[in-house]
Formats: structure tokens, C-alpha cells, sequence
């Protein structure tokens, strides 16, 4: 229990899980991962009041293993709808209660602000309306069953789809041919276009500069029937099989596809990035839903908004294939920085994406995967951050699974960040941090 | 200036219908069944082949329901004589009946289905307000709603908009297979609409729960909690797709799937 303080008190928790009879904490710290294995039978003791990054995942704990907690400082349900929520109640403060219904077309979550006027006292979001009983599905389920459940656990098809594929072919110990390994990552970097640009455009719609909205909606289109090109599907659901890839792109194809990539780079600079400079935009976006450094280290908080508030962590530094790599940071912590990390990392993809398609190698698009039983576990970053799954094996079956969304470790910063702030700024903030609800609610 | 200058270069971008039905050349269109073709090892071979679980035999009936397929292609590319495939996204339709596909195993004919039902009369409106609600929807079938009303699309130029308020509305879409945390703020959207409203099922999610439909945490379908006019197939269902179910359930365009095969496909009934 020491060791696992002491590393979280220079790390980040990136996991914990019940695995029967322990807890299970994964940590990454300056000197990279660490695992402890705490015995946990019935009870277990909470961290969180000493490191909040770790609430909502013993929100969970208490919810999914039914296992009592010790010294909780924040004993509210995840998840489950079958006991009313403890919201905080402020004397003489108003409370205005918004969702699960949204007025957009967005996915369902409640909101309960307490509000002194127009300014915002305290938020508490209320989630578990999308909660499908995601690890369930998994659990008996053949492994390629599996790789079709991992894309539709959120929105992210390809990011999801890979994190798993990666985790099983682990346990199988294969290696993906090197056009398989090489195409997943176009699809990634696709991927992460197509998402940045969407939080993009909707952030511009709800400051009402229609201009904006509707030329990254454009580039977002056309991003899309790319990968649609490539994939033979809008989202590229399918194209990522255990093992490899489902079919291989051609020449003529892969020169196609660059040819109008290079013209939505040109489009993403000349349309989209200029917004960011204009001085309304910015006087809307600039000092608002602030996340400060320390914050986002207590927090834990992952991806584009851990970049945008000055953490320099980005698991694709990881990967030989993105070498040379340079997270891209901003220090604001406001909408703003996050909309630069957005439009900036995009524009990065688009340059990845020139490499990628160029040097697509030879050879076959995937080797068969039989995998014995074990367990292991993948690392992504995806367009949100970094995702995580635990896939463990049995007779190629999946026994036991974990999914870590990024959108888990990043809903506890809107809370933050809204406070203080004005209540129409929530919009944008709600935007600007851009956080599947069915993923976190599995 | 600039900005006006950039506006005028970008021309116009919203697309005609029939240019928007037609499923671009690399994604695989809907399996059809072509029941002369379809042998025993055939079939045995569709069953296992199939990663979603679409192709089901029983009873001397041989289903295929494409409101389980996952639009994967590989039954398309692997049994080419046994599958046909149709390429048009005119795929909504006002009866369930009609995503599945029954071949007669005695007969080796596909069975027949009656005439579709036209959509309620009441629900003719010059223009329909529509409001969206996701209930255990991964996040896709409501990207293509939203994605329905950008400008290649365009929904509002056929009086099909998005609004706020379940006030304002005429049509629900809903989304997902109707988790259980999501029934009660869903009932309670419809019942806060004005008559006469209807509900319209969007991507194979929300008519049959796809691969959550055996989840205790969901219903399986939003025609177990909620009366649906029109079902749009897809996974997820592409804008175009639900521009169509809109159009079908204001009536105006005639459904083209019947039994689950497009009626100009159908070879003409035998005489007597």
C-alpha cells in the first residue's frame, strides 16, 4: 500500500479493476508502468480524498464489484439508476437541473448546477444513462464477437477496435504484418481528423459563427468519404480485424487518398486555423473553462486536455512508427488552448497521414490469431486520450475484460472547470472537452 | 472579405437525393438472398460466416435479418452466386417485417409478405420537427442524424429540422437499444409531444438492440417501450438512409423494401 502511494504521488493512475480476490492498480510514473496487487475481498480502502484522480474509479469499484468502501469521501453512485442521487444542496443558491435530454443531438447525461445569479457555485454530473452493460456483452463472448462489441462501446470505432485487437494479439503473441500495423495507424490518425474537426465545428456553432461551423463541417465531410474510401465504411468499423487489417488499399488508391488529404491540409489552414486568430473568437473562448496544470495532475486528466493545460503526455511518443514525435502542448488550460491542441494536432495528422499512405508496405494484410489463454493488456491514444483495455482469454473466448475510457478520467475536469464560470459559458466548456458519455458509461 | 471570397469559392455543396441514395463504390451494399442458390453447405456456410449472427435457419425457414448485419461484406464477397446486393440507401421501412428476409426452404422461394402498410395520414405534414434522443447509442447513429442536416445533406430543404424542444416536435428519433436508465426520460420526451407524433427506430440498434439485444441493461429495441412508424436499417444508419425514413413517414416517397428485397428485384409472382 506504500509503494502504490508513493507512486501515485509522482504518477497517475491509468487503471483499477477488480480482479478477484485483489485490486488492481496500473500507475504510470516517470519510470513508466507499474502494477500493484492489493488484496481486496469484501472491503477496500479509498484513496481518493489523498488522490482524486482515483474517485471515479472507486465510484465503480463499489458499484461493479460490490465491494464495501472504507473512508469514502464522495460515496455517490456511477452508475446505477436504482438509488437516488445525492446531489449537493446549497442554502439560498438555485438550482437549474439540465438533461438527460439535451436541446442538440447529443448523448444523455444530467447536469445540476448551483448558481448565485448567473454564476455557477457547483456542478455535479449524473451519468450511467447510456450504461449498456458493455463488460457483460464481452464476457463468453468468441474473440472476433469481441472485436465487433469494442466498436460500439463510443464513438470511437477504430481507436477502440485496435486497443483491443492489440491487447488479444498479445496474449497470441503474433505480430501484424507491417501493412497491417502501418494502415490501422492511417485509420487512427483518420480517425482523430475527422473527431478534432467535429468538436471544432460544433464548438463554432455554439458561439454562432455559422462561417466557421460550416466550412470545418465541409472538411469534416470530405475527411469522412476518405475514410470511407479506404475503409468501405463511414466510421471504418470493420476494417480492423484480429490480426491485421480486412483488405488492402492499392497504389492508385493510397495516391487518391493523399492527393485529397493534401488538399483538406490546405483547406484545414487556410479556412478552419484563421478563426482561432480572429479577435471574437477569441475574446468568447479565451479565459474560460479553465483547468490548471496542477488540476489536470490531480485529476489524472489524459489526452488533448491534459495537453491543453500544459501536460506534455502523448502515448503515440511511444510508437516507433510516429518517430520522430512531438506532443503538441499549450499551457492556457482555457477553451481556447484546447481548441488550438484540436486544430493543431489535426493539421499534425494530416502530415502523419502524407508519411503513412506514402510508405504503405508490401506483403500480406493479416496472419491468423489463436490465442491461448492469458491475459494482457493495450494502451491507445485516441483522438480523446488514452484508452485502455484488459482483455483476458480463455479457450478464445474473452473471460474477463476492463475498458479505461479517456472520457472516464476527463469528466471530473468539467466539474472543475465550469465553477465560477457563467452558466451560458457551459455550453462550450461541455464542448471543448469533448467526453463520450457511452464509453465512460460502458 | 476574405471570408466572403472563400464562401463564394465554395460553391454549392448540398447533393441531389438519388445522388445521395447511391452507396459510394468502396463500401458493400445489403446482402440479398437468392434462394435458388442457396444449397445446404451454402447456407451452413452464410450461418458461420457471418460475424453478427444475421443468417438464422429453423423450422424449414432461412432468415436473414438486416437488421442484424454489420455491413461487414463478407458474405457479399465470399458467396457471390448465393448473395446478391443492392447498392441504393432507399432502405427504410414502416414495418419491421420488412428488414428480414424469409426463404420457404420446401418451396426454395422466398416467402411473400402482404403489402407494406402506407404511413398514417395525420403524419402528411409539409414540414416535420425532429427531435433526437440517443438511449444507449454508442455515439455514431447520432452523428449521422446530426450529419443528415450538414450541407451536402441538407434535411431542411425537404421542411425536416432539428429542434430543442420535444414541444416543437413531430417525429422522435431515438437511438441505441433503449437502455433501462434511459426508458424513463424516453417516455417521458414522447409523452411531452403534441399528437400527432411519431417515432422513428434509427440504425439496427434501435430496432432490435444488435449486439446488446440479449443485455439485461437495455430493452432491445424501441418497439418493445414505444409504438415506431418507421424503422431505418444501418449500422450505423447513414444520413441518407434517414433522410429517406423521414420522407417515407411523411409519405412521400413509396418503401422499397418489401420482405427485405427491393420490389423491383422480385421476380413477378407465378401465374396460377
Amino acid at each position: 500500500m506504500e509503494a502504490l502511494k508513493r507512486a501515485l504521488r509522482s504518477g497517475r493512475p491509468v487503471a483499477l479493476w477488480h480482479d478477484p480476490p485483489q485490486l488492481r492498480y496500473l500507475v504510470e510514473g516517470p519510470s513508466g508502468m507499474e502494477e500493484f496487487r492489493i488484496p481486496a475481498d469484501r472491503t477496500f480502502t479509498c484513496l481518493a480524498r489523498e488522490f482524486p484522480a482515483l474517485a471515479w474509479f472507486e465510484r465503480q469499484l463499489a458499484e461493479v464489484a460490490a465491494l464495501q468502501r472504507i473512508g469514502c469521501a464522495d460515496p455517490k453512485p456511477l452508475r446505477d439508476h436504482g438509488t437516488p442521487f445525492p446531489f449537493a444542496t446549497y442554502d439560498g443558491l438555485h438550482e437549474v437541473p439540465v438533461g438527460p435530454v439535451h436541446a442538440g443531438v447529443i448523448e444523455p447525461g444530467h447536469f445540476r448546477f448551483s448558481v448565485l445569479g448567473e454564476r455557477i457555485v457547483n456542478l455535479e454530473i449524473r451519468l450511467g444513462y447510456q450504461h449498456r452493460g458493455v463488460r457483460a456483452a464481452f464476457l463468453g463472448s468468441s474473440l472476433e464477437r469481441g472485436r465487433l462489441l469494442a466498436e460500439r462501446v463510443g464513438s470511437e470505432p477504430v481507436a477502440h477496435a485496435l486497443c483491443y485487437a492489440r491487447a488479444v494479439e498479445l496474449i497470441a503473441g503474433v505480430e501484424v504484418p507491417p501493412y497491417a500495423d502501418r494502415f490501422r495507424l492511417v485509420l487512427l490518425e483518420l480517425e482523430r481528423i475527422f473527431q478534432h474537426l467535429g468538436h471544432l465545428a460544433g464548438l463554432f456553432t455554439d458561439i454562432g459563427y455559422a462561417f466557421a461551423a460550416t466550412q470545418t463541417g465541409r472538411v469534416r465531410a470530405m475527411v469522412q468519404a476518405e475514410i470511407e474510401r479506404l475503409s468501405g465504411h463511414r466510421y471504418a468499423r470493420n476494417a480492423i480485424v484480429l490480426g491485421g487489417v480486412a483488405a488492402r488499399v492499392d497504389e492508385d488508391a493510397a495516391r487518391a487518398a493523399r492527393a485529397k488529404l493534401s488538399e483538406l491540409a490546405y483547406d484545414t489552414s487556410t479556412y478552419i486555423a484563421p478563426v482561432l486568430r480572429h479577435p471574437m473568437v477569441l475574446d468568447r473562448l479565451r479565459y474560460v473553462g479553465v483547468v490548471s496544470e496542477g488540476q489536470a495532475h490531480r485529476l489524472g486528466l489524459v489526452g488533448p486536455t491534459a495537453r491543453a493545460s500544459g501536460i506534455g503526455r502523448d502515448l503515440r511518443s511511444d510508437e516507433p512508427s510516429y518517430r520522430p514525435f512531438v506532443p503538441v502542448t499549450r499551457v492556457g488550460g482555457d477553451v481556447l488552448s484546447r481548441a488550438h491542441v484540436y486544430l493543431l494536432e489535426a493539421q499534425a495528422s494530416f502530415g502523419l497521414l502524407d508519411r503513412f499512405l506514402r510508405e504503405l508496405p508490401d506483403g500480406p494484410t493479416a496472419v491468423p490469431v489463436v490465442a491461448p489463454d492469458g491475459e494482457a493488456w493495450a494502451r491507445i491514444e485516441s483522438a480523446r486520450g488514452e484508452l485502455l483495455y484488459v482483455v483476458k482469454a480463455r479457450e478464445q473466448r474473452v473471460q474477463a475484460i476492463e475498458i479505461v475510457s479517456p472520457s472516464f478520467k476527463n469528466w471530473p475536469a468539467l466539474e472543475v472547470a465550469v465553477r465560477g464560470g457563467g452558466l451560458p459559458d457551459f455550453p462550450i466548456c461541455n464542448k471543448s472537452f469533448d467526453l463520450s458519455y457511452a464509453d465512460s458509461d460502458l | 472579405m476574405k471570408r466572403l471570397l472563400a464562401t463564394l469559392q465554395t460553391g454549392r455543396l448540398t447533393k441531389r437525393l438519388d445522388d445521395l441514395l447511391a452507396l459510394p463504390a468502396s463500401s458493400p451494399g445489403i446482402p440479398l438472398l437468392r434462394p435458388e442458390r442457396l444449397s445446404d453447405e451454402v447456407r451452413a456456410a452464410l450461418v458461420a460466416l457471418c460475424p453478427s449472427g444475421a443468417f438464422a435457419e429453423d423450422g424449414g425457414e432461412f432468415r436473414l435479418d438486416l437488421a442484424a448485419c454489420v455491413a461487414c461484406g463478407r458474405c457479399l464477397r465470399r458467396h457471390p452466386d448465393a448473395i446478391g446486393e443492392w447498392r441504393t440507401l432507399d432502405v427504410a421501412v414502416t414495418r419491421r417485417d420488412d428488414l428480414v428476409q424469409r426463404v420457404d426452404l420446401a418451396r426454395g422461394t422466398l416467402i411473400e409478405p402482404s403489402d407494406p402498410p402506407p404511413s398514417r395520414p395525420e403524419l402528411r405534414l409539409p414540414t416535420l420537427g425532429c427531435r433526437a434522443v440517443s438511449a444507449g447509442n454508442g455515439g455514431l447513429d447520432d452523428s449521422e442524424i446530426a450529419l443528415a442536416g450538414n450541407p451536402y445533406h441538407d434535411m431542411s430543404r425537404f421542411g425536416f429540422t432539428l429542434v430543442a424542444s420535444p414541444r416543437h416536435a413531430d417525429a422522435l428519433l431515438v437511438t441505441g437499444p433503449v437502455s433501462e436508465n434511459m426508458l424513463p426520460p424516453l417516455e417521458r420526451t414522447y409523452h411531452a409531444m403534441a399528437a400527432p407524433k411519431a417515432v422513428v427506430a434509427v440504425g439496427n440498434e434501435a430496432i432490435a438492440g444488435e449486439l446488446f439485444a440479449g443485455s439485461p441493461c437495455v430493452r432491445g429495441g424501441v418497439d418493445r417501450v414505444l409504438d415506431v412508424d418507421v424503422y431505418v436499417p444501418g449500422s450505423p444508419a447513414r444520413p441518407a438512409s434517414i433522410l429517406f425514413g423521414l420522407l417515407l413517414l411523411v409519405g412521400r416517397v413509396r418503401q422499397t423494401l418489401v420482405g427485405g428485397q427491393p420490389r423491383s428485384q422480385r421476380p413477378a409472382p407465378p401465374r396460377p
